[in-house]
């Protein structure tokens, strides 16, 4: 670990331009499969002033769980940033990742919050209700937000037939990783590309992976801090929402989304933050289509684990348990359907 | 009596994340030791249920292309679904199983795609009541909940 803090203060002496900095208290953390997490504090002086902040490493690992991008991560942060939504500051960017052996980026540390395990039933307590007032607030804020306004108008995605784009690149994540025949996947493809949705309403910048366990939060039950944006793209805002809404995020109550408000509730808030009107039968579609992308990341994530690329637990947990739930969401949706 | 495998897992489990995991110095080790230890509660409930599981789902696939393999028009995906419903497990090792739960779940798709492509409404239904049983079964219960 000694040799990764030098290098880490080799780097951010020269980019802070602060020759005197020392980085300490280096200890990686959880932060997924995509990305090693180290938090540290760098201590340094700068124009006559001394400070010392927290700060947060994501590096790339040997194998990733899903190819993401993470220029995209970096720009997505600092986007929102600066629009004030709870983002942590972006501070460097490395895509070669040379200092480091590998692409890396740095960003604040938002220090005292926690995370919610997405196995426990009532992560959020007394906070239930703020917290998801703010959860589905924020989802909305990122809806009304303008692409082209925010510097992200040049992502990746699709602003014609996001739900088309969407659903190849998924089938195609499927169909290149799947380790053993996946019915239930196949044939929810099927019922997706059969029942395509009207043309989005807005294009949007689609956070990707919004859910319960990817934001931070204090003791007193605020957001604090959306995380995770590596999957960001242009696309219908619906698909952040069906995402969110997901019942493997709903901490065992499906009628409480997130683990947080009742459905109508969330959608309402959403509504009202975004701008945006909500059509059932399109938001039932994205809501399929989470479930179907959600099962894709598992295979992946299995394959990962199961060809030895990358056996961090949680990939053995999203390809076996995860996997799991998606297939009996999708049978029990889509069998009511048939 | 000896200890069976899921006991062993399991007792190995609370153990792993009562006793050790928090001795160990940092978020991360903490973390993955409870992942891990979570994941030994699974295998657990998995080494009970596993063959039952396998078994069932062949058994279940088997049936459904005896009913659904007279009414197909396709002869060679006929010919495909009436060898395997007469097919029986060679194993009951993991292996084997798994193996020809494979060989018909790709059976399976080839029925679920002819049926969608013809409109076949009925047999489409039929295999979706297959599918869910077939993920019920598959389905996990997070330990204690």
């Amino acid at each position: 670990m000694s040799d990764l803090s030098d290098a880490l203060a080799a780097y951010l002496r020269d980019k802070l331009g602060a020759p005197d900095l020392q980085v300490t208290s280096l200890a990686r953390i959880p932060g997924g499969a995509s990305r090693e997490t180290y938090r540290f504090r760098a201590r340094y002086a700068k124009d006559g002033k001394s400070s010392e902040r927290g700060l947060i490493l994501r590096r790339d690992p040997p194998a990733s769980l899903i190819e993401t991008e993470r220029a995209t991560e970096f720009r997505a942060y600092k986007a929102f940033h600066k629009l004030g939504l709870p983002v942590p500051e972006p501070v460097a960017l490395e895509m070669e990742g040379g200092v480091l052996e590998r692409p890396f980026f740095i960003m604040e540390e938002i220090e005292n919050c926690q995370a919610a395990n997405i196995l426990l039933p009532d992560p959020y307590g007394a906070h239930r209700q703020k917290i998801g007032e703010q959860f589905w607030r924020v989802l909305g804020e990122i809806a009304r937000a303008n692409p082209d306004e925010i510097g992200l108008g040049d992502l990746g995605g699709a602003r014609e037939d996001c739900a088309e784009h969407e659903l190849a690149h998924w089938e195609r994540v499927i169909l290149e990783d799947e380790r053993e025949p996946q019915p239930i996947a196949r044939a929810a493809i099927r019922w997706l590309k059969r029942n395509l949705p009207p043309r989005a309403q807005k294009i949007s910048l689609v956070h990707g992976d919004y859910r319960t366990g990817n934001f931070l939060f204090d003791g007193e039950g605020n957001i604090r801090a959306i995380l995770d944006w590596e999957m960001a793209h242009l696309g219908d805002p619906l698909e952040d929402l069906g995402w969110a809404l997901d019942p493997l995020w709903s901490h065992g109550d499906p009628a409480r989304p997130a683990g947080t408000l009742p459905r109508e509730e969330a959608l309402r808030i959403w509504e009202d933050a975004s701008g945006l009107r909500i059509d059932s039968a399109t938001l039932y579609w994205w809501e399929i289509f989470a479930s179907l992308k959600g099962l894709a990341i598992w295979i992946s994530a299995a394959r990962e684990y199961a060809e030895g690329r990358n056996t961090e637990p949680v990939n053995a947990f999203s390809g076996w348990y995860c996997t799991a739930f998606h297939n009996k969401i999708l049978a029990d949706r889509l069998s009511e359907a048939a | 009596m000896k200890p069976e495998a899921d006991q062993i897992l399991g007792l190995s489990a609370f153990q792993l994340l009562g006793t050790l995991a928090p001795l160990l110095p940092n978020a991360y080790a903490q973390g993955t030791a409870s992942l891990i230890s979570f994941m030994m509660m699974l295998s657990a409930q998995e080494y009970e249920r596993a063959a039952d599981i396998r078994a069932k789902e062949n058994a279940d696939m088997r049936a459904l292309f005896a009913r659904a393999a007279p009414k197909l028009r396709d002869a060679e995906l006929r010919s495909k679904l009436q060898e395997a419903a007469h097919e029986a497990e060679s194993s009951l090792e993991i292996s084997a199983l798994n193996a020809a739960n494979y060989k018909l779940r790709r059976l399976l798709i080839a029925l679920h795609e002819h049926a969608d492509r013809e409109g076949d409404r009925a047999a489409s239904k039929d295999v979706w009541a297959l599918l869910k049983r077939l993920a019920d079964r598959r389905f996990l219960k997070v330990p204690g909940q």
